[in-house]
């Protein structure tokens, strides 16, 4: 075909010229540089955040009730001392935005990361053996699916409370897990697919045919293929992960005062009003999470228009 | 009159240039083929030409359409005169027609995008240009989808849009190459006749100077992005000037095989692969396989033909033990191997039994180097002496002559003959008995084709393998196999030496493949003259 035609040109001659690196493609998506770039503040913020409170003299639970609050009782605005002003307790809301990136960035890599190892192994399995086994366990995949997770992560979140109304396990610990159990699913079922997928395609059959193992196949043609997309898929879910975390904490459930994150500092400038007098006491933690959320998204859709060209639809 | 010329025309690809100048026209009522192997910058040039590239080529030159300057012209202008004077019919029909609508909509929006037309009119017209490329019973095919016709047909319904509005010129790149042999003739035939009707002038772009052949009345032929011959049919066919074009026209069958594969001996060969009345079935369609039963000789070449769907595949599939039968058995040396309810091969008899595929740029692992994929078979085999497995391995780079240096490189950094070197070399590793190859050479360029071939029947000489050839292309066949089997539907319609079954088929439907072959205007006189032998 002709669209053929012309990669068949420019693809054949590409071998004359010096091939760029995986890297300076990259780069040259525009996407890809932009998203990079925010990430790149979240992290450089969540890194900076011990310095920043020893510039300061403000620790992220340090109440500050003589500067930080007016004779009324009511947090000061940005100023030199406060950059963002403080909250109702006379805390540093910059200090603790930027330790709550921290937090965010603490529960959404490990939970993703633990979601991406299950999910790929229960979707290789289930796409490779097919048959009953998929069967099994796509309905399992379905089951799991059906569980609303607001609902079931404030159950289980309740239950890690002892005789005493202390937390058994450290609460950053359950909300890691509650969210890698939601998120497994769907890197189970991405990773099914393109299993399936390339299970019958010619390159396997052939390893089949010169008499590889099952688990050859999969260690050497199945995982290297797929690993591109599952990684790019670990940065879509990222975001959402990160937004979870923000969503337990807001909800009293997740990360627990006086222990910045997000989460719970947007939902103590809505319980107690004061933003109305301090906006910053909201905009710091909701900005934050804005960006953090916008920068893994860019970046993503980015690598995935790099990377994996097939996926840039579904 | 002087319909299409294009002069001096430059097509770049940022630091590539795709077309070096090139310079053609052609008149109405008149066709011009225009020949090259793929990267020739045949299609770039076209494609340039009629002003649909990406803006990021930078296009120079001229291009007249009736006098009229085209290149650099408003979107506007092209627009109108692309569909509207100039037709398109490109090699993938389905990739080109809309899964989602009938094909009756989009014959009719192919005028109305261009005039204005009232309804009952439009639909009288629809019906006439179905009727007019040879589809049956147009009033019930107008409701009909994409994927309810044969690649056949939907190719006639992209040329009765290519028609629908009397253009001056239709451009036709590649349109048959995706096709069954006798499809390909019957669309070949209808172009031809719809030329003659109209007085339309045609390009038709190919990579096959044997298809060309049948329709050219001119013929330019391509290289590297430059035009190396320019001359009439007759000329091009009879007295080539340039070397490429006499190499092109050394590759081209013309009328089947240029020479037979030299004589099997007149002594029958000890018997390596028996199939017996094998069945299979899908569930939902008719069987795929009924009753197929042959033999493979020992170090003999059987050529398996038919068209697609006959059940070519299957057969392979059955035999390599990737699929089962629903009935029959298959026996290598003695040892039944393959019969309903078995699933899997014992090591000895995966290891005799290789396959090579069709697609040499879905075969091969795109993450693992040469090195890697060819040292497999030893390291499976059980071969733990790493130094031996790198001498078997440039062992096998030299089997199949290969360059060593290539042992580092991926297989996104080797051509497409490259690959299906590779693909072999893989495959003859563990010294098997028998392989199974699987349109093995329908994928690469013609005089990659020929290579291959001949590399093929070389290890045949020289290891003994046996080979189970499948294809649809009978000039290959024909030069490679000792002898061949036609399949018809799943069925064996005949089997016997390639020569008998050439020259004196007795088959109807291998009588009817056989007329199909492009290039019955100028078939050689006398073909045992050629010299070309490629088993020898």
């Amino acid at each position: 075909m002709l669209a053929e035609g012309i990669a068949a040109i420019s693809g054949q001659r590409k071998d004359t010229v010096s091939s760029p690196t995986l890297l300076q493609i990259l780069w040259r998506e525009r996407s890809v540089r932009i998203g990079a770039g925010i990430v790149f503040l979240v992290l450089l913020a969540a890194l900076s955040a011990p310095l920043v409170a020893l510039a300061l003299g403000h620790g992220p639970t340090d109440q500050f009730q003589e500067t930080a609050l007016d004779e009324m009782g009511l947090p000061v605005g940005p100023s030199a001392a406060f950059p963002l002003g403080a909250d109702g307790n006379g805390r540093d809301v910059l200090v603790r935005t930027l330790y709550g990136a921290q937090v965010s960035l603490l529960v959404g890599i490990p939970a993703t990361t633990i979601a991406m190892l299950i999910g790929t192994l229960v979707g290789t399995v289930s796409g490779f053996f097919a048959g009953r086994i998929d069967r099994v366990v796509s309905q399992g995949i379905d089951v799991a699916l059906s569980f609303p997770f607001v609902v079931t992560a404030l159950s289980l979140l309740s239950l890690n409370r002892g005789g005493t109304g202390q937390p058994i396990i450290p609460p950053l610990l359950v909300v890691i897990l509650v969210i890698s159990l939601f998120s497994w699913t769907y890197f189970a079922r991405l990773t099914r697919g393109l299993v399936l997928q390339l299970r019958t395609s010619p390159m396997v059959e052939a390893s089949v045919t010169i008499g590889a193992s099952k688990t050859r196949i999969i260690r050497l043609d199945i995982l290297p293929n797929i690993l591109p997309t599952v990684l790019v898929y670990w940065a879509v879910q990222l975001p959402a992960n990160i937004v979870a975390e923000a969503t337990l904490s807001f909800l009293g459930v997740g990360i627990q005062a006086p222990l910045p994150s997000w989460g719970n500092m947007i939902a103590e400038a809505q319980r107690t009003s004061l933003y109305q007098d301090q906006p910053w006491f909201l905009a710091g933690p909701g900005l934050a999470l804005f960006l953090t959320v916008v920068g893994f998204n860019t970046l993503s859709s980015g690598l995935r228009t790099v990377l994996d060209p097939h996926q840039r639809s579904a | 009159m002087r319909v299409f010329s294009v002069s001096d025309l430059k097509v770049r690809f940022g630091r590539v240039e795709a077309v070096r100048g090139i310079t053609f026209d052609v008149d109405a009522g008149r066709t011009l083929a225009i020949v090259g192997e793929s990267g020739s910058g045949k299609s770039a040039g076209l494609l340039a030409a009629t002003g649909l590239l990406p803006t990021s080529a930078s296009v120079q030159g001229s291009v007249l359409h009736r006098g009229q300057e085209i290149l650099g012209a408003s979107p506007k202008t092209l627009r109108k005169i692309r569909g509207a004077e100039i037709g398109f019919v490109f090699q993938d029909p389905l990739s080109n027609l809309h899964p989602l609508k009938t094909i009756g909509e989009q014959i009719g929006e192919a005028m109305s995008a261009h005039r204005r037309i009232d309804r009952s009119e439009r639909r009288e017209r629809v019906l006439a240009l179905l009727d007019d490329v040879g589809i049956d019973d147009p009033v019930a095919r107008l409701k009909h989808y994409p994927r309810h016709l044969s690649g056949g047909m939907r190719q006639r319904v992209m040329i009765a849009m290519a028609i629908a509005l009397d253009p001056h010129l239709i451009i036709a790149d590649e349109p048959t190459t995706a096709l069954d042999v006798t499809v390909q003739a019957s669309i070949l035939d209808l172009l031809k006749r719809l030329q003659e009707k109209h007085g339309t002038a045609l390009i038709f772009v190919s990579h096959d100077l044997a298809v060309v052949s049948d329709i050219a009345d001119d013929v330019v032929v391509m290289q590297n992005g430059l035009v190396v011959e320019k001359a009439p049919a007759g000329r091009i066919y009879d007295s080539p000037k340039h070397a490429y074009t006499r190499q092109l026209l050394g590759a081209a069958r013309l009328a089947g095989p240029r020479a037979y594969a030299k004589p099997a001996g007149a002594e029958p060969r000890s018997p390596l692969l028996h199939v017996r009345s094998l069945g299979r079935s899908f569930e939902t369609s008719r069987p795929v396989l009924k009753d197929v039963s042959f033999v493979v000789g020992k170090g003999e070449i059987l050529g398996l033909v038919g068209e697609s769907g006959s059940g070519k595949s299957t057969i392979g599939r059955i035999i390599a033990g990737l699929d089962r039968p629903d009935a029959g058995t298959v026996t290598l040396r003695g040892e039944e191997y393959a019969k309903p309810g078995t699933a899997g091969l014992k090591a000895d008899i995966r290891r005799a039994i290789q396959v090579i595929f069709q697609d040499p740029y879905a075969s091969l692992n795109p993450r693992r180097t040469v090195e890697a994929i060819l040292a497999d078979p030893f390291i499976i085999a059980g071969e733990r002496d790493r130094a031996k497995i790198a001498d078997r391995v440039r062992q096998l780079v030299s089997d199949v002559e290969l360059p060593e240096d290539i042992l580092g490189r991926l297989p996104s950094q080797l051509s497409g003959g490259q690959r299906q070197r590779i693909a072999i070399a893989r495959s003859i590793a563990l010294r098997p008995s028998l392989i199974v190859a699987d349109e093995a050479v329908s994928a690469l360029d013609i005089t990659t084709q020929a290579k291959i071939v001949a590399l093929l029947g070389d290890l045949r000489d020289r290891l003994g393998i046996s080979f189970l050839f499948i294809s649809h292309d009978l000039g290959v066949v024909g030069e490679l196999c000792d002898r061949v089997a036609v399949l018809e539907k799943g069925h064996i319609v005949e089997t016997g030496p390639t020569r008998r079954i050439f020259e004196h088929p007795e088959h109807d439907y291998t009588k009817r493949l056989l007329a199909a072959v492009p290039g019955r205007k100028r078939q050689p006189a006398d073909r045992s003259q050629k010299a070309v032998s490629y088993a020898g």
